[in-house]
């Protein structure tokens, strides 16, 4: 028995499926640009999906009822992804996992006429996967940036378990001025597109997207979710271990009984902040991965939060089918202790699997495997 | 899977074991008695939030009824679950951003919206280098927090967890229900 | 100065949250990272904010904190050169 996914979907600035987002990217197009962010002082460079783009997608879905931004993102996303399926989302053999860090945070600032309680994470959840008639409890992952990875590693626990026998994993975050203002309290923003592992790296870009996968149980199917792990850095709540401990440990553990020239490339989180890329070139390092190329996609969409280790996961799939390694947007001149394998065009793919890893506040890191067959 | 220990805290009251501790304050400041009582040696507790202070008291707890203090290793995972996650934090935080003439967003305060920050606080403490996870629960449900902390346990390193809920809607009303299982 | 650098000290206990200290703790010519106070990133972050807040003054870049907060007294120096407020 192995875990396997059937479906999946990216609402993205530059593409409203994961093959228009693909095809977008691999052309090189970015929605990257300075935005006025109502009410946050200074300029904002990110990646922000378009509400008004977004509306007749969203009165195609015939909603029912009102729903937050945060709601109607989600709820498109794993519309469009279910609608690839024939799975009947509300029969109680489905088990939606969402993956989100701040939700409906928004509404702490305006309340949009909704009542206080929406604002809870789990009442969010619920209202989205009643709309799809699904009346089991949601389980949603709010663990910082790594939320994505895990959201897909407890779908795939969840499926070897026995828990249900389709798990719907979707993740995204509206950026607020909440998040944004908290990122600049941090000193953690760019003005610019952002330069991951570059020498001239200074901070990360804020970005939108949902993203959604549909994991399920099979004997035998094209694409194989191997194993994943997730580790503390017990170091410090915002910055990262300077040995890269929990990063290496996770990679360690999800890459446990895979032979590193399966690789075709790793998928890094590379936030293009100072201390992170300078932790994951550690963390790789140690992981024996000096050899394997890298890509980091934060240049181009900024950093996702909820949505990011589902969209990097599903973009490394479809990379790994074209047979390509993405370029690394933004990267230069190595930046870090440790050279990687990072480039800035497109190169040819060696290898059936990939890697996924990310870490976030709160010392954690995740690491996950796929492995095309 | 077997629980070695468990503790409860309220704004009123300290269970550990099924035993009640006895403590004179109540609300916050009985937070920073059980500190100044049992725990002395981590003044980081002061600049935690709310959630991460009780969190963070739980596990001393729950490890010092364990006794021999478990340092170390990638073999503990620490899974923890309630309805408002960081939301005390997250109303803090909007206060600071509300006005624009008093504009003065905190880092130290920004750091706690993010309701898995307990977890690390209690890895940091502990040097625990296993799994750290939040979930987000519509509402307090032991069978479902017992069902997670499972998952942890298919993770082949995890031998035991640290696990339960933590729940403080607002400043001055907390809940902690948290316990040690084994393997 | 000596004024400046008493004001600072409880302002600096009050924003990094260092309750068990009293003024008299902390030493003005005494580094502020490292040892001492046990203070990380996110206190820098503080101060820097702390300084806006009461003082008017904006670092442009959190690398010239590391300057700046050598110590109480040094800092009290800055503010006292910089401030605008």
């Amino acid at each position: 028995m192995i875990i396997t996914s059937i479906a999946d979907h990216i609402l993205s600035p530059i593409g409203q499926t994961s093959e228009e987002t693909f095809r977008n990217l691999r052309a090189g197009d970015t929605a990257m640009r300075v935005h006025a962010f109502p009410g946050v002082p200074e300029a904002v460079c990110a990646s922000l999906l378009d509400e008004e783009a977004l509306r007749p997608l969203y009165e195609a879905l015939s909603l029912k009822e009102r729903f937050t931004t945060f709601e109607k993102r989600l709820i498109l996303s794993i519309s469009s992804a279910a609608a690839r399926t024939d799975i009947d989302l509300a029969s109680d053999r489905v088990l939606f996992i969402l993956s989100t860090t701040k939700g409906n945070i928004s509404l702490l600032d305006q309340a949009e006429g909704f009542p206080p309680e929406r604002v809870h994470l789990g009442v969010s959840a619920r209202r989205i996967a009643r709309h799809f008639g699904n009346e089991r409890m949601p389980i949603v992952v709010s663990n910082a940036c790594i939320s994505g990875v895990c959201a897909l590693l407890t779908g795939m626990r969840a499926l070897r378990e026995g828990w249900c026998d389709y798990a719907v994993v979707a993740g995204t975050d509206v950026q607020s001025r909440f998040i944004i203002t908290g990122f600049q309290s941090f000193k953690a923003l760019s003005q610019a597109p952002c330069r991951p592992f570059d020498a001239a790296r200074d901070g990360l870009n804020p970005g939108e997207a949902a993203a959604t996968v549909i994991l399920t149980r099979a004997e035998t199917a094209p694409w194989e979710w191997v194993r994943g792990a997730v580790r503390n850095d017990a170091n410090h709540i915002s910055g990262p271990s300077r040995t890269g401990e929990g990063s290496f440990q996770a990679l360690e553990a999800a890459l446990q009984g895979v032979d590193r020239r399966e690789l075709a490339f790793v998928n890094v989180h590379g936030t293009a902040t100072a201390y992170n890329d300078e932790m994951e070139s550690i963390a790789l390092h140690r992981a024996g991965l000096d050899a394997v190329p890298v890509t980091g996609l934060k240049g181009v969409f900024g950093h996702t939060m909820g949505a990011a280790g589902i969209l990097e996961c599903i973009l490394s799939m479809r990379a790994l089918e074209a047979g390509v390694v993405l370029p690394t947007a933004g990267y230069d001149t190595c930046g870090v202790s440790y050279p990687l394998q990072i480039s800035n065009v497109e190169r040819p793919a060696k290898g059936n699997a990939f890697v996924k890893v990310i870490s976030g506040f709160g010392g954690c890191n995740a690491a996950l495997t796929v492995r095309k067959r | 899977m077997r629980t070695t220990h468990k503790v409860e805290i309220t704004p009123t009251s300290v269970v550990l074991d099924g035993r009640l501790l006895p403590f004179r304050e109540s609300g916050e400041a009985l937070l920073t008695e059980v500190y100044r009582q049992r725990v002395g040696d981590w003044p980081k507790f002061f600049k935690m939030d709310l959630l991460s202070k009780v969190g963070f008291l739980a596990a001393e707890l729950l490890l010092e009824a364990e006794g021999d203090r478990h340092r170390g290793g990638s073999d503990r995972a620490v899974i923890l679950s309630g309805r408002s996650g960081s939301l005390c934090d997250d109303r803090d935080y909007q206060q600071l951003i509300a006005d624009p003439d008093d504009f003065y967003p905190s880092p130290s305060v920004f750091v706690y919206t993010l309701p898995n920050i307990v977890t690390g606080e209690i890895a940091i403490r502990n040097g625990w280098h296993g799994e750290t996870m939040y979930y987000a629960l519509e509402e307090y449900d032991p069978a479902a927090l017992a069902a997670y902390a499972t998952l942890a346990f298919t993770d082949p390193q995890t031998r035991s967890a640290l696990c339960g809920w933590v729940e403080c809607p607002a400043h001055e009303d907390f809940y902690a229900n948290m316990e040690i299982i084994e393997r | 100065m000596e004024e400046l650098i008493a004001q600072l000290k409880g302002k600096i206990i009050e924003a990094l949250n260092l309750v068990d200290l009293t003024p008299e703790d902390i030493d003005a010519d005494a580094p502020l990272f490292g040892e001492g106070l046990g203070l990380d990133s996110i206190d820098a972050l503080e101060l820097i904010l702390l300084m806006e807040k009461n003082y008017g003054i904006r670092l442009k870049n959190p690398a010239e904190g590391k300057e700046v907060f050598k110590s109480v007294r040094v800092m009290a120096e800055y503010i006292a050169a910089h401030r605008t407020k």
